[in-house]
């Protein structure tokens, strides 16, 4: 068993005899003076360039900086010792490869690629920042095969990475015909391992080109391709000491490599991977490399697009009716640790739609099963809301409800043009892993159809929605570091601004905390941002000076300060959305509360949208409020003026909806037991006499409360 | 009571964009006071008007556009002839020909005219695309890659396309790169923070904050430069300092007035003089807002909005 160590420092001896040996000819050959030139670039030979910091012009340049090459490879079995070692490798590869383009400017004949010009660097360059091209792969070998060879090639293509090819591949490619070139992004650099001098050339201009690195800067370097470039090796078995040697280069410039080769080889967690199975080849390596996969389209046998989100089935036109009202449903979405599922793996467990009969209600559960670095099960909720318009995109398919009682339609139609049960799957995998790049790394999902399966994974979600309706009730303002501010809206209320803590959720009803916390991971410069609360003015009315701030400025001046906890006290502006208004009725000192979609009078004298005239556009106005109906039963609301013991009037619709939460909370708050049965709706009174003699005869406790005035 | 004179100078301060090379090259923005508020404190740079010039050539129905280019046939000619028209700080390339849902030229097509046409002018260039996102971006990486050296400004990187396109023209190709967003203030910031995040520092960046005519909506990009600027100045928000380019031209010769004929309604008078209304007032309520630079078509115009710059600071 021979150590890494040894094997790494064995093939740069190699590779510096090598090179010594390609010097000593071109000196005999062509003399010091003659000039060195890779074509097309302006960049010099870029390794001695980038970790050298010398600008070869000429064989004797060459010869000069050689001992110096020598000197980065040392033998210390340190790891930072293997890293310059490795990276004396390629400049003693650069060696060699300069040498051939000095005695001959094409030394290649248009067989293989050889040197990258300065243009190739820019056009792939380009594509390789902005993530068109999600990363590039070297491979090294020969395959066990041709054909896993070429399999090995198109997989990569399909993703869209670009890959290069040292060595043996590179005839296997040849006999089975795959087309190599720039343009289709298969680039066959050349016949040995010394030609990965140009592939790391191109790494090394890249940086300088685009991340503004100098020349010199190790760190810079590393940095950038390490942060940038998403590369990575493929290396077949055997692996020679002097391919080993290179990679160790590549692992410090923070590409992983993934071989086959089990013989004296030793694995390092993310850098260097053995994969005995070449066939997976491609999943270990993005996995290694953290490179997540585009989705362009989805695999369906319908329509899909918002154009559908409101399409109704009807029963006469349904192949499937999918309901949990009657039989056992559910949706889920759950996290997993990335090696316990495979991307895109869509598994249906039990019999598919063909084996129902028309017109037949079926029970249906699915489960996405989703892992990534920066999953956070608070996510998963979030998620699954939007199951609802992610299926219902599908033309021919309906879907209502959510949880366990959802309900799915498929039309005699989508099912005639082929849609069956993995199709559902195919549209979460694709929703979710398009939506949610930036936290979603592996998406699988499981589908089943057959009752007994059913009701026991519906058991298991309603533990699971169990443990998180527990979560979220227990979120509590001071149990969080920071809030959110979520600015939506400014595109048509310019001065407004809300803020969302978990107790108090945003005015339009669809902004929750939890909700701002993932829109805010999911993309740190959108609509939603970080508050941080550690500056208390006043807990009682919800100061802080940290909210102020961020009021201040995410309201380009507009608002100066805004209190989280009452109504009376600089109130939290709203930009026109709001699904509730509450409004203070002086004569009882209470306040009326009504929803967007009441469109009688109430006892204020006024309707929602003359209320909502007083309050929207950011602007403040005490004693009035835009709020979401969540916020009604929060222990925070109207916190600064007693709480919602201040509510003596509400629609009835609107108290149906918050009762149930509304009396907890004054149970809670007050010792009160059936608080809303105190509080007035339209079948008692719209004017505010009856509302007062309501309000005594049922002993409403602002009766005893503190003017609001 | 005496009047006191209350100078606002901003500790802040818009940045500074440079274009062109050589003798003709400008600077855009870098003022620390409020639009044209010269008696705050002097403007870094005066507003900049730029001449536009289609792929498809000056519109000949216009009279006095006919004359002002006659006998000019080729690009390069129409070209000079534009540079040279009085008041023109720069000059705008409008690749109206390359617009997928139009004429679709190929982007060679388009990357030749503007080769053509650096080739005859010393002004500097702005590349305007046709707005497609996806055919701009494929164009304006091959335009900045062509005029390599040239200090262009590209224009514009959206929301859709905002990665490759400004990757390409600043950093592979170091032209500068105008970000593009639809009259609102958090979308047009938000662009600016995802390009300096994509490494490209803001004083490689101009805003197209969008654009209307006059009547036709004006009130909504007016206060979204208004607000854009106090925002900048005020607050000292670097993610909106930098300076604001108008492309005028395309939206003014857009509207009905600059479009009825004569003939259909004679009491309006000569089209081109419409035309001309629309494109001078627009300019200048944009400047008087805050644009720092306008992009005109009619010569006329130019001299008019130049003049009138001129007259005022």
């Amino acid at each position: 068993m021979r150590l890494l160590f040894d094997r790494i420092f064995q093939g740069a001896d190699e590779m510096l005899a090598l090179a010594e040996q390609a010097l000593a000819a071109a000196v005999a050959e062509i003399g010091e003076s003659a000039p060195v030139n890779m074509p097309n670039t302006a960049y010099f030979l870029a390794n001695h360039s980038a970790y050298l910091k010398k600008n070869i012009r000429t064989i004797g340049d060459l010869n000069a900086a050689f001992p110096e090459v020598k000197r980065w490879h040392q033998r210390e079995q340190r790891l930072e010792n293997v890293f310059n070692t490795g990276f004396a490798t390629f400049m003693a590869a650069e060696v060699i490869e300069a040498c051939k383009y000095a005695v001959s400017a094409d030394p290649y004949n248009g067989e293989y690629h050889g040197h990258l010009s300065d243009a190739e660097v820019r056009e792939l360059g380009v594509p390789l920042v902005t993530g068109d091209i999600p990363g590039f792969v070297v491979i090294i070998g020969p395959a066990p095969s041709d054909e896993e060879a070429a399999e090995l090639i198109k997989g990569y293509q399909s993703r869209a990475i670009f890959v290069f090819l040292i060595g043996g591949v590179i005839d296997q490619a040849k006999r089975m015909g795959v087309a190599t070139g720039f343009p289709v992004r298969v680039v066959a650099v050349g016949p040995d391992i010394w030609q990965t001098a140009h592939i790391i050339s191109f790494v090394n201009r890249a940086a300088m080109i685009f991340g503004a690195v100098t020349p010199g800067d190790r760190e810079g370097f590393d940095h950038y391709t390490f942060h940038r470039i998403r590369a990575f090796v493929n290396a077949f078995d055997p692996v020679a000491d002097i391919v080993a040697a290179c990679g160790a280069g590549a692992i410090a410039m923070g590409f992983p490599v993934v071989t086959n080769d089990e013989k004296d080889m030793w694995p390092v967690p993310k850098s260097l991977i053995i994969q005995p199975a070449s066939e997976d080849f491609i999943e270990t390596s993005l996995e290694a490399r953290d490179i997540r996969i585009k989705i362009t389209k989805i695999d369906i046998p319908v329509a899909y697009s918002t154009a559908f989100e409101g399409e109704i089935v009807r029963r006469h036109d349904m192949q499937l009716d999918i309901d949990g009202s009657r039989v056992d449903c559910c949706e889920l979405v759950t996290t997993k640790q990335p090696h316990e599922i495979e991307d895109h793996e869509i598994t249906l467990i039990g019999p598919d739609f063909e084996e129902f009969e028309q017109g037949s209600r079926v029970c249906l559960c699915y489960v996405a099963e989703v892992a990534g670095k920066t999953m956070q099960a608070d996510f998963e909720p979030v998620f699954e809301r939007r199951i609802h318009d992610f299926v219902n995109r599908a033309e021919g398919v309906m879907h209502t409800g959510q949880r366990d009682n959802l309900r799915i339609r498929v039309s005699k139609d989508a099912f005639a043009a082929g849609f069956r049960a993995r199709h559902i799957g195919e549209i979460l995998y694709a929703a979710i892993k398009s939506d949610y790049e930036s936290v979603v790394d592996k998406c699988a999902i499981k589908i089943y159809t057959r009752p007994e399966d059913c009701r026991e994974i519906r058991a298991l979600a309603q533990a699971v929605y169990e443990k998180r309706d527990e979560r979220l009730a227990a979120l509590t303002d001071e149990s969080v570091d920071v809030f959110y501010d979520c600015i939506l809206c400014q595109s048509f209320s310019p001065a407004h601004v809300c803020v969302v803590t978990p107790e108090r959720l945003g005015l339009c009803g669809a902004v929750s905390w939890l909700d701002a916390k993932a829109a805010n991971e999911l993309d740190p410069n959108g609509a939603c941002h970080k508050v941080t609360k550690e500056r208390v003015v006043d807990e009682h009315l919800g100061i802080w000076e940290d909210v102020n701030e961020t009021v201040k400025e995410a309201s380009h001046g507009n608002l100066e300060q805004v209190t989280l906890y009452s109504i009376m006290v600089d109130p939290m502006t709203s930009c026109g959305c709001f699904e509730c208004i509450c409004g203070i009725e002086p004569l009882s000192n209470g306040v009326v509360i009504v929803h967007r979609e009441h469109t009688g009078m109430t006892p204020l004298g006024m309707t929602f949208s003359e209320m909502a005239s007083m309050t929207g556009g950011g602007v403040q106005t005490p004693g009035f409020m835009g709020h979401g109906k969540q916020f009604i039963s929060s222990r925070k609301f109207m916190r600064g003026e007693g709480g919602p013991a201040r509510i003596v009037w509400m629609p009835k619709a609107l108290k149906e909806m918050v009762s149930a939460k509304l009396n907890a909370a004054a149970k809670e708050l007050y010792g009160l037991e059936d608080f809303s049965a105190l509080i007035a709706d339209e079948s008692v009174t719209e004017d505010v006499e009856t509302l007062m003699e309501y309000l005594a005869e049922k002993e409403h406790p602002v009766l005893g409360m503190e003017p609001l005035m | 009571m005496p009047f006191k004179r209350a100078p606002q100078v901003f500790s802040a301060a818009i940045r500074e964009l440079t274009l062109g090379t050589g003798g003709k090259a400008i600077a855009v923005g870098g003022e620390n006071v409020l639009p044209l508020y010269a008696f705050d404190g002097p403007l870094k740079n005066p507003p900049r008007v730029g001449i536009e010039l289609s792929d498809r050539g000056p519109d000949l129905s216009l009279p006095e556009l006919a004359a002002f280019y006659a006998g000019a046939d080729s690009p390069a000619e129409q070209a000079r002839r534009a540079a040279a028209a009085p008041g023109a700080d720069f000059l705008s390339l409008y690749l109206e020909s390359s617009d997928p849902t139009g004429a679709d030229a190929p982007v060679e097509e388009s990357v030749a005219f503007c080769l053509e046409i650096a080739a005859a002018v010393d002004l500097p260039l702005v590349i305007q695309g046709s707005g497609h996102a996806e055919k701009d971006a494929k164009l304006f990486e091959k335009a900045a890659e062509a005029l390599q050296g040239k200090n262009a400004l590209i224009m514009s990187a959206k929301e859709e396309n905002y990665k490759g396109v400004s990757v390409a023209a600043v950093t592979a190709y170091g032209q500068k790169i105008a970000a593009e967003s639809s009259v609102d203030i958090n979308l047009a910031k938000q662009l600016n923070v995802l390009i300096t995040q994509l490494g490209i520092s803001g004083d490689k960046m101009a805003m197209n904050l969008g654009v209307s005519a006059a009547g036709y909506g004006f009130e909504y990009i007016a206060s979204t430069i208004d607000r854009v600027r106090l925002a900048a100045l005020s607050q000292n928000d670097a993610a909106l300092q930098m300076p604001v380019v108008t492309p005028v031209a395309r939206e003014a010769w857009g509207v009905k007035e600059a479009i009825v004929s004569e003939e259909d309604i004679p009491e309006w008078g000569p089209r081109e003089r419409r035309g001309i209304n629309m494109e001078v007032c627009t300019a200048a309520a944009l400047i008087a807002a805050g644009s720092d630079a306008v992009i005109l078509r009619h010569p006329r115009s130019v001299r008019v909005v130049a003049d009138l710059i001129a007259n005022i600071l």
